[in-house]
């Protein structure tokens, strides 16, 4: 009775066509950044792949109305549904701001440093790696649910990726703030990686909260 | 008209269903995994069931301690009435004397709930028979002590026992059940069919419970408990299942009348433990009541056995993890309710002893 619900199973499977649709927004966003960080890409190739990221993330937009949708007559409670919406909404915040730095970059016609790159795409790399663990957590709650209560320490290599995340932006401002540019540049671009470790820091947010989903559920 | 008098009764009833129904719905009607209108249809047809499938025991306890108090007339009593041919005086006075003591008590609980104080309905009725009592009864005669003495110490007894047994079956409750249910657990939508189903359960048993329990206060000193010795009734009721079942019937009016906001006051308070605990500490309530009614013979508090059985799923996570402070504030409802009910009584009974002496 309690270890298979045939009725919720709509909802685990938009969750995930949602999750989906966020990661191939933050593919489209790496490939972004990869030519973002090299100064002879073209602004008009630029844009080109700034368009897709934002293409993603609308698609992910109406993964996650449908979700939501779903959720109406289903035998969840109350608290439930929300806790359910409030995850799947903090997800399409990262493709919301994956599509805010393209765009950003983009009106702009900014390029990053080439000396920065490599940090630069380290971060995108570990974000996408953070994304997928978080993946794997919300999976937990619609496939292992009682174990995941037990055992909740994946939510922990999350917040290990976030601070790994965290070392390369302190190291990468102190680097900028000691560049020989104008003081609005350097600004300019603190400010880009700045939204860019935000993703990291959206993703640990969605850990805490299914932390505290679960610590209200146990036993 | 006499049986007007019956309304004393009634109305507490209805005061202990706008109160009590918060112990076994509450918790899950402010988390609002049962719907409010679900909830008190369910508490208001349990509780009638209870009342009338198992209230009856309580009311010749209950009866019997009244009995010994003077509240209720002995069958020597109704027997001299008889041959005096003073029952309709008899009867009046039983059902006045039912109704001031509902009255005293209905004014404690209205008094402490004013104050902001904690209060049992339960344990003020039965102190305001104890506070006539020891106005009127003779407590010198050997005769009255050996029913009475036991009575108050039982009474007494479930001040421990009540909380500490229900705190006993909730840490076992949430210890074994709890901890093989989240284990047998697969999804997150298996997680609120658990809950749902649990806390529909628990709420069925804890009003059951309630039914069975607190139907007796409500009516019993309206029963004549010399009725099936003597054939001639001295009181308003006569048949013990149907005392039960009208007092049943009080709570439940009270229940589906005016119930919401204590509902979601008591329930919204008791909600700090997780729901999984939730619904085991009212299992554990309901356990409590039925299991402590038995053994001791009279109605106990629902109140107590909650905040037992809360403490009791703390502990399983550490004594760190329980506020003990909760004791401080609700010993008070323990002590006080009888105590300040029980002194009314005692000063009725001292200011009306020409009618009644």
């Amino acid at each position: 009775m309690f270890t298979k619900s045939t009725k919720t199973n709509t909802v685990h499977i938009l969750l995930l066509e949602q999750l989906r649709d966020v990661e191939s927004c933050l593919l489209y966003f790496e490939s972004f950044m990869r030519a973002a960080c090299i100064q002879e890409t073209a602004h008009e190739t630029l844009k080109g792949l700034g368009a897709n990221v934002g293409e993603a993330e609308a698609k992910a937009d109406i993964s996650l109305r449908k979700m939501i949708d779903s959720l109406q007559g289903q035998s969840y409670l109350p608290s439930t549904r929300e806790d359910i919406i409030s995850v799947a909404t903090s997800c399409d915040k990262i493709a919301n701001k994956c599509e805010g730095i393209a765009n950003h970059v983009v009106y702009q016609r900014f390029s990053f440093p080439s000396q920065f790159s490599e940090d630069l795409l380290k971060i995108v790399s570990i974000t996408h790696n953070q994304f997928e663990v978080l993946e794997s957590s919300i999976t937990k709650l619609f496939t292992n649910f009682g174990e995941f209560l037990r055992d909740h320490s994946i939510l922990d290599e999350i917040r290990n990726f976030e601070s790994q995340v965290d070392r390369i932006e302190h190291k990468l401002n102190e680097e900028i703030y000691a560049l020989d540019i104008e003081l609005a540049a350097r600004m300019q671009l603190a400010k880009h990686v700045e939204s860019l470790c935000d993703i990291s820091d959206t993703i640990e947010n969605i850990a805490d909260k299914m932390q505290i989903m679960l610590i209200t559920r146990k036993a | 008209m006499i049986y007007l008098l019956l309304a004393a009764g009634l109305f507490m009833g209805w005061s202990l269903g706008t109160n009590d129904a918060a112990n076994a719905f509450g918790t899950a009607v402010a988390t609002r995994v049962i719907k409010y209108r679900t909830a008190i249809i369910i508490i208001a047809v349990c509780v009638i069931i209870g009342s009338f499938v198992g209230g009856a025991n309580n009311i010749g306890e209950v009866a019997k301690l009244a009995t010994s108090n003077e509240v209720i007339a002995s069958t020597d009593v109704v027997t001299d009435a008889i041959e005096s041919g003073m029952v309709p005086m008899l009867k009046l006075k039983s059902a006045l004397k039912a109704a001031i003591i509902f009255v005293c008590a209905g004014l404690t609980v209205f008094g402490m709930s004013y104050f902001k104080f904690p209060v049992s309905a339960n344990q003020s009725i039965t102190g305001a028979i104890i506070g006539w009592g020891l106005y009127y009864a003779d407590y010198s005669n050997p005769e009255i002590l050996s029913v009475n003495l036991p009575q108050i110490g039982k009474f007494a007894a479930t001040w421990v026992l009540n909380p500490l047994g229900a705190g006993i079956i909730s840490f076992i409750l949430v210890k074994t059940v709890g901890q093989l249910l989240e284990k047998k657990l697969s999804t997150l939508g298996g997680y609120d069919t658990l809950i749902k189903t649990g806390y529909i359960i628990a709420g069925i048993l804890g009003s059951y419970s309630i039914g069975v329990n607190s139907s007796a206060n409500v009516t019993a000193l309206y029963f004549d408990y010399a009725y099936s010795e003597t054939g001639v009734a001295a009181n308003l009721l006569t048949n013990p299942v149907i005392t039960a079942g009208i007092g049943g019937i009080a709570i439940a009016l009270g229940v589906l009348t005016y119930s919401k906001k204590v509902m979601m006051t008591v329930g919204g308070s008791i909600a700090d433990i997780t729901q999984m605990d939730g619904f085991l500490v009212i299992i554990a309530m309901a356990l409590t009541v039925v299991l402590m009614g038995n053994l001791m013979g009279i109605p106990v508090s629902t109140s107590q056995a909650v905040v037992g059985a809360v403490v009791g799923a703390g502990l399983t996570r550490g004594v760190k993890q329980v506020n003990f402070g909760v004791f401080k504030s609700i010993g008070l409802a323990w002590i006080g309710s009888p105590t300040i009910a029980g002194v009314l009584a005692y000063a009725v009974a001292f200011l009306t002893q020409g009618f009644f002496g």
